[in-house]
């Protein structure tokens, strides 16, 4: 005859396999049931967060600092390079910006969306885990709210996944749940840029007959209501036209650079228009 | 009893310990995943019903703070805790090589939940992606897996003398 103690443990081994599958379908189901629940866990992360991130960006900051030495050098001479070719752009591009003015003011159109922005720090990131998600440390009290874009330096890194009210979840735009709707700017051709992990991004349902070559630049089409219009997010790093289908193989290389975010700008709102 | 009210904030410290002091420590290159470590060792050395919680609320509280699918970390740790309790059961030798390699295919078996998952509910193939990076995690993991025993069977060692004594003082 089996012990009662036996029983014991087998009702436990169900019961909590049980409650993990409710867990896991429940999320599926009716995600907001559990928000609840992980919005004290976020808001409970953000003193320890604080707490452990002082004592250590500061020693690791010094690390970082002492590693980014080596190979300065060559560094050093391949930006001075770079700024030679960025000064000469900027004056390209101060020129059209008058242009552009210019024009805008015949045409008496409205100016570009500005946006009320919120800088934050990563205070949180998990690499072991294939979800790409990192923890910022500014919430609701800030004015951050669920789905608010999220721009990393030199362009776009994400969106806000979920928000207590001092700590904020972003879904970066490389993991597998991210979708955001492009446009390829050169030649306006539309897709859908889907999250591959570390492998970047992948632009899908761009039809072959489109003309999309490596280097062109993406950015958001405003369409899906998360990004606003115009945002850069990133630069085509390979095109493959295969035999079958319908769509081009097209892989996107983000420009924010996703691997290194410290510092973030979430974008509130658009600030009404001032033209 | 004391043990469960613990829990929740030292699987809180240990999660945001890993998520940031970890990422220094590798330079941003690969990650540590501590909190599946502690889920094998719970599985190896913890009482059934503490064991399971423990993996219960470290699986909840990973969800919270990093997860993008909420729920699989609860589901996949409670999986992995009984998957190692069966095999305390069955190995007796538990030696560090075994500890090592264990905790390599225990990782590699995580990511094969997650290419499961990805394939059965989003129709998305992760495989490739995830060969790349969990390999080096799963060897990480491995390698620093019988540092990580040590230290958890110390700090559960003080926390059994710590509470045998509480009622006292008490």
């Amino acid at each position: 005859m089996a012990s009662p103690r036996k029983y014991y443990t087998i009702t436990a081994i169900v019961v909590f396999v049980v409650v993990s599958l409710i867990v896991f379908s429940l999320n599926f189901k009716s995600p907001e049931r559990m928000s609840f629940f992980r919005k004290i866990v976020l808001e409970a992360v953000d003193p320890l967060e604080c707490a452990v991130d002082s004592v250590f960006s500061s020693v690791g900051g010094a690390w970082k600092r002492y590693v980014m030495l080596v190979g300065l050098e060559r560094k050093n001479k391949e930006l001075e390079a770079k700024i030679v070719s960025l000064v000469r752009d900027v004056g390209d591009y101060r020129e059209m910006s008058l242009e552009c003015a210019r024009l805008r003011e015949i045409m008496n159109m409205k100016k570009g969306f500005e946006f009320t922005t919120v800088a934050a720090r990563v205070v949180g990131r998990n690499r072991s885990s294939v979800f790409k998600t990192v923890l910022i440390n500014k919430g609701t009290a800030d004015g951050i709210k669920t789905g608010f874009p999220v721009m990393g330096t030199g362009g776009v890194a994400g969106r806000i996944m979920e928000t207590s009210r001092n700590v904020s979840k972003v879904l970066l735009l490389v993991d597998y749940n991210s979708n955001i709707d492009v446009l390829v700017q050169r030649n306006r051709c539309q897709g859908v840029l889907r999250g591959c992990g570390s492998s970047g991004c992948e632009l899908r349902y761009v039809q072959k007959s489109e003309d999309v070559k490596t280097g062109d630049v993406v950015v958001s089409s405003g369409l899906a209501g998360v990004f606003p219009r115009g945002l850069l997010i990133g630069k085509v790093a390979v095109v493959k036209k295969g035999e079958v289908g319908l769509f081009q193989k097209i892989m996107v290389h983000p420009a924010a650079d996703i691997a290194r975010l410290e510092e973030v700008l979430v974008i509130l709102r658009e600030k009404e228009d001032n033209g | 009893m004391i043990y469960y009210l613990l829990l929740p904030i030292f699987s809180l410290l240990l999660l945001v310990i890993q998520v940031t002091v970890f990422d220094i420590l590798f330079f941003g290159k690969t990650g540590l995943e501590i909190s599946l470590i502690l889920v094998v060792y719970a599985g190896f050395y913890l009482s059934m019903i503490r064991g399971i919680t423990l993996a219960f609320v470290l699986g909840f509280l990973l969800d919270c703070i990093t997860g993008v699918v909420p729920g699989f970390f609860v589901l996949s740790y409670v999986l992995i805790f009984l998957i190692s309790r069966g095999a305390s059961l069955k190995v007796y030798a538990r030696g560090m090589v075994f500890t090592m390699g264990f905790i390599f295919v225990c990782v590699l078996f995580e990511k094969f939940l997650i290419i499961l998952m990805y394939r059965s509910l989003y129709g998305i193939n992760v495989f490739y992606d995830i060969l790349n990076t969990s390999l080096l995690q799963a060897v990480a993991a491995g390698v620093f897996a019988p540092a990580f025993f040590v230290l958890f069977h110390r700090l559960e060692v003080l926390f059994n003398v710590w509470e045998a004594r509480s009622p006292d003082q008490l």
